[in-house]
């Protein structure tokens, strides 16, 4: 059962949320009302838009207040983590309609940076000279596979596709604790992704790829996947191999 | 690894801007007063990465206290024990031996769920306020198996409902909690202004016994009788008197400056620290007047 004082909160917040459509509790002064009114969304309002400068640029400040004040007028955040809030907004913009599609992946990209910059891991222990045709090759502990329908990459307030763009994006952290994000061919994606997901040796993975694709000469494949795995090991992505 | 113990003289809440001058700064007379720093669990609990590192370095080096914004111990949905139990792990592997809390809310129930507003609320002052906020207190204590001390905090709407007034809401709930206090000098200041009471009077009224530190900012004059705890100016001469007194009413305790907004430099940011250190040098001469 409901206590006096918290059906008063309740009312309280409720205005705070969304002025227009709760009235502010009975005797309490327009004036200092105000001043919970804005800074209680000003504070929301920055960490979202902390989080997704491309989404707001595009939107422009007008939309994109209008969507934030919907997101804290409708959506109760379920975490009282700050580093949270912008998956809570993410969540609500799920449910919205008459947002594109491009904006709602868009959106997830921007996110994921957050994510990964701030993701626990481990430390591993890695072989010292590593061999990543033989054995499985390590990505770095904070990584992530991504497949969006658009060039999520390249959209800026310039640049907004229409058509879809199938794109494949590895983002990881480095040794330095920073972000980086490579974009892949499907073939790359594929084989990170059995490396992964599957635990498989490189060589293992290419010889499943070339398989399934029906190459003709699958030693091409490995010649050419041991140099990709290569060039992903020097940029920081792979940090060594495992038996 | 620091013990409550270590929490004493002057601090510095801890915020991102401040990091690398910090360090760059390290064993440095120059932040000699800087003997304890202060962070929000909310900002750090579960970061990887480049914080986490950051977190390992200060840990090491100084004594830490955790000071919470998001467990609403006034909030009328249920106490989050699952976050919780997320700041007592935290305060172990961190070897943090203090969390302090705000006596307000910052979450509510719409459509029939619990959520969060993230900002800090002003809880009625009413009996059944009283009992409700002590229960959490005391069920807060029991999960982390520690004392915790909550804030008095500033606001900006008084409830019509309230029943009586702020300092007796405090001290009931710090009776019926028995829990610690942990003073704000500046949310005494805004107040006063806000609702036109005498500062020195009300800290008079404070059981000093209680106190494990104290928290001292700058505001802002929104208007004369409006006064904002934005935490983003330099503290006002008033408030440097307030703390005063309280030192004289009941001794020199540890105290920290918070500056959340218009961060200025590490160097520009110590007089204000050095010269809490002198106030606390002043009055740890004398005996406290038992009040």
């Amino acid at each position: 059962m409901m206590l006096d004082f918290q059906r008063y909160q309740i009312a309280f917040t409720a205005h705070i949320r969304n002025p227009t459509a709760h009235k502010k509790p009975a005797k309490v002064p327009d004036a200092r009302m105000a001043v919970y009114r804005e800074i209680v969304f000003n504070n929301i309002f920055g960490s979202v838009s902390a989080c997704f400068p491309v989404c707001k640029s595009i939107l422009g400040v007008r939309n994109w207040r209008k969507l934030v004040r919907q997101f804290f007028s409708t959506h109760q955040a379920e975490s009282p983590i700050f580093r949270e809030i912008p998956q809570q907004f993410l969540d609500f913009l799920k449910t919205t309609k008459n947002f594109p599609a491009y904006l709602k992946q868009l959106a997830h990209y921007e996110w994921i940076e957050l994510v990964i910059s701030t993701q626990q891991t481990e430390v591993l222990k890695l072989i010292k000279n590593p061999d990543l045709l033989n054995e499985k090759p390590v990505l770095a502990p904070a990584h992530m596979l991504l497949e969006y329908d658009y060039a999520v990459h390249k959209i800026s307030k310039r640049y907004q596709p229409k058509p879809k763009e199938k794109t494949y994006l590895l983002v990881f952290r480095n040794a330095e604790n920073i972000v980086k994000f490579i974009e892949l061919n499907p073939m790359t994606f594929e084989l990170l992704r059995l490396i992964s997901e599957n635990n498989m040796a490189g060589k293992q993975a290419l010889e499943r790829i070339a398989e399934a694709i029906n190459h003709p000469d699958a030693n091409t494949m490995i010649k050419f996947g041991a140099e990709i795995l290569a060039d992903l090991a020097n940029q920081g992505a792979i940090v060594g191999s495992m038996k | 690894m620091s013990t409550l113990a270590d929490i004493k003289g002057t601090g510095l809440g801890l915020k991102r801007e401040l990091i690398p001058q910090i360090q760059a700064l390290y064993q440095n007379p120059l932040i000699e007063n800087i003997n304890f720093l202060e962070i929000a669990p909310e900002n750090w609990i579960g970061a990887g990465g480049k914080a986490a590192v950051e977190l390992a370095w200060f840990v090491e080096r100084f004594p830490m206290v955790c000071h919470g914004l998001c467990l609403s111990l006034g909030g009328p949905d249920p106490l989050n024990v699952e976050f919780l139990k997320q700041v007592k792990q935290f305060l172990s592997t961190n070897k943090i031996p203090l969390y302090t809390e705000h006596l307000s809310f910052c979450s509510d129930i719409q459509h029939g769920k619990a959520g969060y507003l993230y900002d800090l609320l002003p809880i009625p002052f009413t009996e059944e306020a009283v009992h409700y906020v002590a229960k959490r207190i005391r069920k807060t204590q029991d999960i982390l198996g520690q004392r915790i001390a909550v804030e008095n905090a500033s606001f900006y709407v008084a409830a019509p409902i309230s029943s009586m007034d702020e300092l007796t809401f405090i001290k009931a709930v710090l009776d019926e909690a028995d829990c610690d206090l942990h003073l704000d000098i500046n949310n005494i200041y805004v107040n006063s202004v806000n609702f036109g009471f005498d500062a020195h009077a009300f800290l008079c009224g404070i059981p000093g016994e209680r106190i494990v530190y104290s928290h001292v900012a700058g505001h802002l004059q929104v208007k004369p009788d409006l006064l904002v705890d934005t935490h983003g100016e330099n503290i006002i001469g008033p408030v440097w008197a307030l703390l005063d007194k309280a030192y004289q009413l009941f001794g020199a305790f540890p105290t920290l400056l918070e500056r959340d907004l218009n961060i200025p430099t590490l160097p520009e940011l110590i007089p204000e620290i050095d010269k809490i250190a002198a106030h606390q040098a002043r009055h740890s001469l004398q005996q406290p007047k038992v009040a």
